[in-house]
């Protein structure tokens, strides 16, 4: 919007004022992650040191950093590809009542993890699958329906005769594809990535119960180490993990933002 | 399968097909699996003991139980409030301002408020409880830094406005998705148009309200579903902050799930309750659907 | 448990998963981190003194019950598995654990254990499971409150009455939670033991199990009895019609950290909950001392209610177990492993260092422990305590108890939550598996 300056003006400031209060409750993590003796209290620390964030990377924590890594970007890299492949044919072949059909399975999805959870389970046990990759499998197939929704979406917004064009200039369906299509919706293939991404990053459930030995767990799981017995909860390793956890996160996303949102970059039609 | 006349689409169906392959397999897995979920609220099977191993088939008992157990229709009434609040009013409301006003903003300030809402949405559920809990507790933030300067009692605002307390937290945690999706759907809406209509002498707002909302009703009818489905299952932020209490008063189905489900060990009656969802959820898309029958 | 999507046992799936179980040539032992102090340096003698190659899994505590269950299930469980107490009738009934009788009988330090903690996890009569610790719960009170309200120290209620009294006194006297009494779902089995269990015992005579919810000889639970019915009449007392408690810390996020929060800001009166208080009541990384803690907070045993024939004081004890996997490859060598594991040496040091109450008497009759005035004392409670009616079908029933706290809280009439309660247990149950007493 590029009306006049002093209404983007007042806008930026809006927007700054509430971001600062969307950040603000994370006060409480951080005073607490500095803090060595903290109890969870919002409270200006006593003292103020790095010892929860030594606790926090101390143990296992690199081996559960490599795990959350290949989950996640295994995830959704798959996702994308398998993604891909079946949301092209699906937005351009008119296939009849795909539209009802991918609607239904999103529904689907909302029968509770645990009925789905336990015949996968078995699945993946006689598949040999009870590792990385079974984990990273069984995300993919969770997150399909939604996968394939979105990316199909994406791809009919894409003009055909964009397509018509390429082809009439002796484009093959794969050239086609990847130099039209795939540009095209760049955006929204980015956030589905993203999307599966911190899907996976943050799975608690599928990892531990897939795990055979104990350096599989991802760092979703080692959060949890943070509670000890009977409630007692060490909120300074908690709060320090957490915030060693999300930042990998939003790295990817900063990595990322430019394909998700590019401004007015979309590709015009010409004729 | 008419395709018109796309040579391009015609001569490489066999390869198409193949393309579809891997997807429709692993959605053939899914739907084993998603069957066996289904088959589950007609038996009377539970997590552990004697029904786990022994379990018999009782036809539509469970869903009889729905209306005669306390707690289902007071659930589906907070759910609904909770889902319209927080996702469809909070939600992809300001996920779609925000991503609408950003588009032309410089950079700097977007990529402050996309970082900040965006950390909402990284953090894990259980630390984003903790970190409501501490911002709206007695002794939390809002009460350090604006109740008990000025002179007032603190107000216990998760206890006493346990549920609007829930969903803006629902709302502070979930927008960044709506945002994001809105942000790439307007990506794809072409220049063109959007320049034609400013020439035309439109204003802003008449260009997103009349050019480029219409474009991307698809995307805005499936972010419902897709937000709809999400909230209306959505457990783990909601329990942790208040337990589905004080009372029932953030007991929403998926709390009403749970409590069913694990502490009662019923896993049939979970589904049951798991499938009415599902119905309920079910009609609601049809609303949506609706919007997706654009007149071309 | 705060995760969502859970795990579940499938008769006809495990048929087939049973045949894919691969042989396993070591020793698998799978445990939650809290209890880690225990088990590994038993491991580690273990490996030392046998050579065999132990793998293990240490789990985080979330989850924890919900994985073991599917894992036995499904056949995919360690040899060796750390159960909670209350699991193992209905892991045993359903086959997957291993009787230990015989092989414990030619275990030296069998003898020592306390046969009430045994009866706890069996089943039928046979041992499945050994136990690693116990507790027993009183109410504990916070001094200075109770000085601001003039009441006589040590306090030594004698009757439901004597509680309420307290309790009004502190209420007057500005305290904001005069009785903090477990209630709710979201304190799950605390609400049962801390609250319920804990009222219900001293209800009623123990003739018949009238205080009870089981009725142990007959297995039929009691829906209806006028110590259910006392039970919840105390509960409505106490948080609706005298408001003597808000219900809000039943509902917090992180339970246990308000509960220590409201003591340390002087805010709470009695708190019913048990002797694992005793190691964290403030900050679980640096409690204060022994007389700092003495100075500020209190206990004394939950009295009975002050009904004819009913008991003086009650107590329950919960507490994990440890067992052996039916389908374990070596059976032997899963025992031995637990027996490295429950060594004297190694056990009495992490009971000791985890003031955790013995049990077995070589650990509790011994020097250094009597030596810790609170354990000491502690234990004498310990006596005289019984455990849950933990035959299968009590996680339902601690489920219906819980909902039944929770309907009353929102100011249901006891009349309305018994014949909720009762009804429940018939639907769940059965006509003929349920009895009411007069």
């Amino acid at each position: 919007m590029e009306s006049n300056a002093t209404t983007s003006r007042i806008t930026a400031i809006a927007l700054a004022f509430m971001a600062v209060i969307w950040v603000s409750p994370f006060s409480w993590l951080f005073l607490n992650a500095f803090n060595p003796l903290s109890t969870g209290q919002l409270e200006i620390p006593r003292a103020v040191g790095l010892d929860n964030f030594a606790l926090a990377v101390s143990g296992n924590a690199g081996r559960q950093f490599l795990n959350s890594m290949l989950i996640a970007a295994g995830t959704a890299t798959l996702s994308v590809v398998v993604g891909i492949s079946a949301a092209y044919p699906l937005s351009r072949l008119r296939i009849p009542g795909r539209n009802a059909f991918l609607w239904t399975l999103v529904l689907l999805r909302m029968l509770p993890s645990a009925g789905v959870l336990v015949p996968l389970y078995f699945a993946a046990q006689r598949g040999g699958l009870l590792n990385q990759f079974g984990v990273i499998i069984a995300l993919t197939l969770l997150n399909l329906p939604f996968t394939l929704l979105l990316l199909k979406n994406f791809f009919d917004t894409v003009p055909i005769e964009l397509e018509e064009a390429a082809y009439v200039e002796g484009a093959s369906l794969l050239q086609i594809v990847t130099k039209i299509v795939l540009p095209m919706s760049r955006a929204g293939i980015a956030v589905v990535w993203f999307y599966s991404f911190t899907g996976a990053w943050n799975e608690f459930l599928l990892p531990l119960i897939f795990a055979r030995v104990q350096d599989a767990f991802p760092m979703s799981v080692g959060l949890y180490a943070a509670f000890g017995q009977q409630g007692a909860i060490n909120y300074g390793f908690l709060t320090a993990f957490s915030i060693i956890y999300a930042a990998p996160a939003v790295g990817v996303y900063f990595l990322l933002r430019r394909n998700m949102n590019t401004g007015f970059a979309g590709v015009g039609v010409k004729g | 399968m008419k395709n018109q006349a796309n040579p391009w689409l015609t001569s490489n169906l066999l390869v198409l097909g193949l393309a579809m392959l891997p997807a429709a397999l692993l959605i053939g897995a899914l739907l084993y699996f998603t069957a066996w979920a289904f088959a589950f609220s007609f038996t009377d099977l539970a997590l552990v003991g004697k029904k786990s191993v022994d379990w018999s088939w009782v036809g539509l008992q469970n869903f009889e139980r729905l209306f005669t157990r306390r707690g289902f229709l007071e659930s589906l009434w907070t759910t609904v409030v909770f889902v319209f609040f927080s996702a469809i009013v909070g939600q992809s409301v300001l996920g779609f301002l925000l991503a609408a006003l950003l588009r032309g903003s410089q950079s700097t300030i977007r990529s402050v408020v996309e970082v900040c809402i965006m950390l909402g949405w990284l953090l894990p559920d259980i630390v984003a409880a903790f970190l409501w809990s501490a911002t709206t507790s007695q002794t939390g933030l809002i009460n350090q830094l604006f109740v008990i300067p000025f002179g007032l009692p603190p107000i216990n605002f998760i206890n006493e406005y346990a549920l609007p307390i829930v969903t803006i937290a629902n709302i502070w945690k979930g927008t960044a998705w709506s945002y994001l999706l809105f942000s790439a759907a307007l990506d794809s809406v072409s220049r063109e148009v959007v320049e034609a209509a400013k020439v035309d002498g439109a204003t802003p707002f008449q260009r997103i309200w009349m050019v480029q909302l219409p474009i991307i009703r698809p995307h805005i009818a499936t972010n419902m579903l897709f937000i709809t489905i999400w909230t209306f299952t959505y457990f783990p932020l909601i329990y942790a902050m208040t337990g589905g209490g004080p009372g029932t008063a953030t007991q929403t189905l998926a709390v009403f799930l749970y409590n069913q489900s694990f502490s009662r060990g019923n896993l049939g009656f979970g589904s049951a309750i798991s499938v009415a969802m599902l119905v309920i959820v079910g009609l609601l898309s049809l609303i949506y659907l609706r919007m997706l029958r654009e007149p071309k | 448990m705060l995760k969502k999507g859970f795990l579940t046992t499938v008769a006809a799936l495990s048929l087939m998963a049973a045949a894919a179980l691969p042989a396993q040539a070591e020793v698998t032992i799978m445990y939650p981190e809290w209890i880690a102090s225990l088990v590994e340096p038993g491991i580690e003698a273990y490996k030392a003194e046998t050579g065999d190659t132990v793998n293990a899994i240490k789990l985080p505590g979330q989850g924890y019950d919900q994985r073991i269950a599917l894992d036995l299930s499904a056949g995919t469980a360690a040899d060796v598995n750390v159960v909670d107490s209350f699991m193992v009738s209905e892991l045993a009934a359903a086959g997957y654990l291993q009787s230990l009788n015989d092989l414990a009988a030619g275990w030296d330090q069998y003898q020592y254990y306390l046969p009430g903690l045994l009866e706890v996890a069996s089943y039928q009569g046979n041992v499945y499971a050994l136990p690693t610790d116990t507790d027993v719960r009183m109410l504990w009170y916070d001094k200075s409150n109770f000085e601001k309200a003039g009441i006589a120290m040590p306090w030594q209620p004698k009757s439901w009455a004597d509680i309420l009294d307290a309790a009004q006194k502190l209420k007057d006297a500005g305290v904001q939670y005069p009785f903090q009494l477990p209630a709710g779902i979201k304190q799950g089995e605390a609400t049962t033991m801390q609250g319920v269990y804990m009222a219900l015992l001293g209800a009623d005579v123990p003739e018949g199990d009238r205080n009870r919810l089981l009725n142990r000889e007959t297995n039929q639970w009691i829906g209806d009895s006028p110590a259910l019915r006392r039970t919840f009449d105390l509960y409505h007392q106490v948080f609706v019609e005298r408001q003597l408690n808000p219900a809000d810390l039943n509902y917090a996020t992180d339970i246990g950290a308000a509960v220590r929060q409201a003591l340390a800001d002087d805010k709470l009166g009695i708190l019913a909950s048990g002797s694992w208080e005793d190691a964290c009541l403030w900050d679980c990384n640096a409690p204060p001392s022994r007389e700092e803690r003495d100075a500020l907070v209190g206990w004394t045993p939950w009295p009975g209610s002050g009904e004819p024939g009913t008991k003086a004081t009650t107590n329950i004890s919960g507490g994990w177990t440890i067992g052996i996997n039916s389908k374990a490859a070596d059976k032997d060598a899963s025992f031995k492993l637990i027996t490295s594991i429950f060594d004297e040496g190694n056990f009495k040091a992490w009971t000791l260092a985890n003031h955790r109450m013995g049990v077995r008497t070589d650990i509790s009759e011994s020097p250094e422990y009597t030596a810790d005035p609170f354990l000491a004392e502690a234990t004498a409670l310990a006596a005289d305590t019984t455990g849950r009616d933990t035959i299968p079908g009590y996680q339902t029933v601690s489920a219906l108890i819980q909902q039944a706290t929770s309907d009353l809280l929102d100011g249901a009439s006891v009349d309305e939550v018994v014949q909720g309660y009762h009804d429940a247990l018939v639907d769940e149950f059965g006509e003929e598996n349920v009895i009411t007493y007069e």
